[in-house]
């Protein structure tokens, strides 16, 4: 990977990041679109397609209401697909158990995420007075200037969890990957479909709805059957 | 005095500055000036230039509602606004309004929105990404956006439209039962996607299906565990490490 493609991926973090909260929110910042779109600048969307695959349930189930912040999916997709396109190339290693080593490393420091998200809002606690004060005097231009230099704040806090997520899980990866691939290369399928149903589970725990436990049975218990039948 | 109408034009406006409603989200007034930026084009349509101070401090304070029913709720506003100024008097004043609607809405919103048709989506295109097709991104995008791309803009004009009115006709579409509904259909097609995963481990394995049955209790378990407050990150860190240390033994 050239510098130019660190670059390009900074800004789908930033791109992406923004649009979790302060920016449009059409979705792009789900790992299922954000973690493919990083791997389509990267050369090799079908990356992003599995770190995407693997995230996207983890934390769909905690909403983003009022001032809850949520961890950092998006940042965690971009910065794991990163990863294991960078790493790959380093480390002379590619397919599921790199990016399984990827998500599981990103996973954790997506808790930064958490704490640099908080921080934007509380620089926009300020811009806010700002705001109101300017709008107080009459100064209508001044206000919407303030106003949208909070995107300015979203946008970097996506891109230092991103920067965080890639420079010490490449440190970690390094490391950890020729200890830990033979391993993960062994679990393999099982490791990449328990991901995806620890993202499932943790859904169906916080889905809040009346039946969800004889819905999922029903579901399940007929489509084995229909596949085991077939 | 003759109303005040707002042009298409105004509506197209304040319909693309409702995507940056929460471009300054704060913990101290959270959307406050968001909203007053969404609703500027209007309110100097209505007032011109200078607009009345005590307008510009109502309008700026403390607001906080789901972002895609915002413009429902600046559509009445501006309504209300244009009332006052042509003489009328609406049964409820536009500050009023929006202290009343605003936290329903934003739970309503949650629900419908966040908690509805989002994971829904997101299975229907984890379940096409199982496949292998890069199409999945696209599908989830459709998926979720024909739906709030049509709800910001029809609630702006609604709420123009029929003022107070809107409120009634948003409880008539019954939004929370349709939320249950898709929330129901999340669960459904979770036990799909559970299933089919379970199924494909097996036939990896070489295994019989009816050994992916096993998986039903386990992710049974998992859900009352993240139910009872257990984190995603915990269930992650438990069952990779049990899985490595498996694979590590045997």
């Amino acid at each position: 990977m050239v510098v130019g493609d660190y670059l390009l991926a900074g800004l789908v973090a930033m791109l992406t990041g923004l649009d979790r909260v302060a920016l449009v929110q059409i979705m792009i910042s789900r790992p299922l679109v954000a973690a493919p779109l990083t791997g389509w600048v990267l050369g090799n969307p079908m990356v992003g397609m599995e770190v995407g695959m693997l995230l996207e349930l983890l934390w769909l189930g905690r909403l983003p209401v009022g001032a809850a912040i949520p961890p950092d999916d998006t940042q965690v997709a971009v910065g794991a697909t990163v990863l294991a396109v960078s790493m790959g190339h380093l480390l002379d290693l590619n397919g599921m158990p790199l990016v399984i080593l990827s998500v599981l490393i990103a996973i954790p420091l997506g808790k930064f995420g958490q704490v640099f998200d908080r921080l934007a809002r509380h620089v926009n606690d300020r811009l806010a007075v700002s705001g109101h004060n300017a709008l107080m005097t009459g100064s209508i231009d001044s206000f919407e200037r303030y106003h949208l230099f909070g995107l300015a704040s979203f946008a970097l806090a996506s891109l230092a969890t991103a920067v965080i997520i890639v420079l010490l899980g490449s440190f970690v990866l390094y490391f950890v990957a020729p200890l830990f691939i033979g391993a993960v290369r062994e679990a393999g399928l099982s490791l990449q479909y328990s991901l995806i149903l620890v993202g499932a589970a943790s859904l169906l725990g916080t889905i809040n709805v009346n039946r969800s436990i004889s819905l999922f049975c029903a579901a399940f218990t007929g489509t084995m059957l229909v596949l085991w039948l077939r | 005095m003759k109303e005040i109408r707002l042009s298409w034009l105004i509506f197209l406006r304040i319909y693309l500055r409702s995507f940056l409603l929460q471009a300054s989200w704060n913990f101290d007034k959270l959307q406050n000036l968001g909203f007053f930026y969404l609703i500027l084009p209007g309110l100097r349509h209505i007032y011109g230039e200078q607009i009345p101070v005590d307008v510009r401090q109502r309008h700026c304070d403390y607001f906080n509602t789901h972002p895609y029913f915002a413009p429902l709720v600046a559509g009445t506003t501006l309504r209300l606004e244009t009332l006052s100024i042509s003489g009328e008097e609406p049964a409820v004043d536009a500050e009023t309004y929006k202290n009343m609607v605003m936290a329903p809405l934003a739970a309503m919103g949650d629900a419908l929105f966040w908690g509805g048709i989002r994971p829904l989506a997101a299975l229907i295109g984890l379940l096409i990404a199982s496949q292998g097709s890069l199409w999945a991104p696209l599908v989830f995008l459709v998926l979720f956006n024909l739906p709030h791309l049509l709800f910001r803009g029809i609630g702006l004009v609604l709420g123009y439209v029929q003022e107070l009115r809107a409120i009634e006709t948003i409880q008539k579409c019954r939004l929370p039962d349709l939320a249950i509904r898709l929330k129901e259909s999340t669960t459904v097609l979770i036990g799909v996607l559970c299933a089919y995963l379970a199924f494909k481990g097996c036939e990896h394995q070489e295994l019989s299906a009816i050994w992916g049955f096993v998986q039903l209790p386990i992710v049974l378990l998992f859900a009352w565990l993240a139910h009872k407050g257990v984190t995603s990150l915990f269930l992650v860190l438990l069952t990779t490490s049990s899985l490595l240390l498996l694979a590590l033994l045997f």
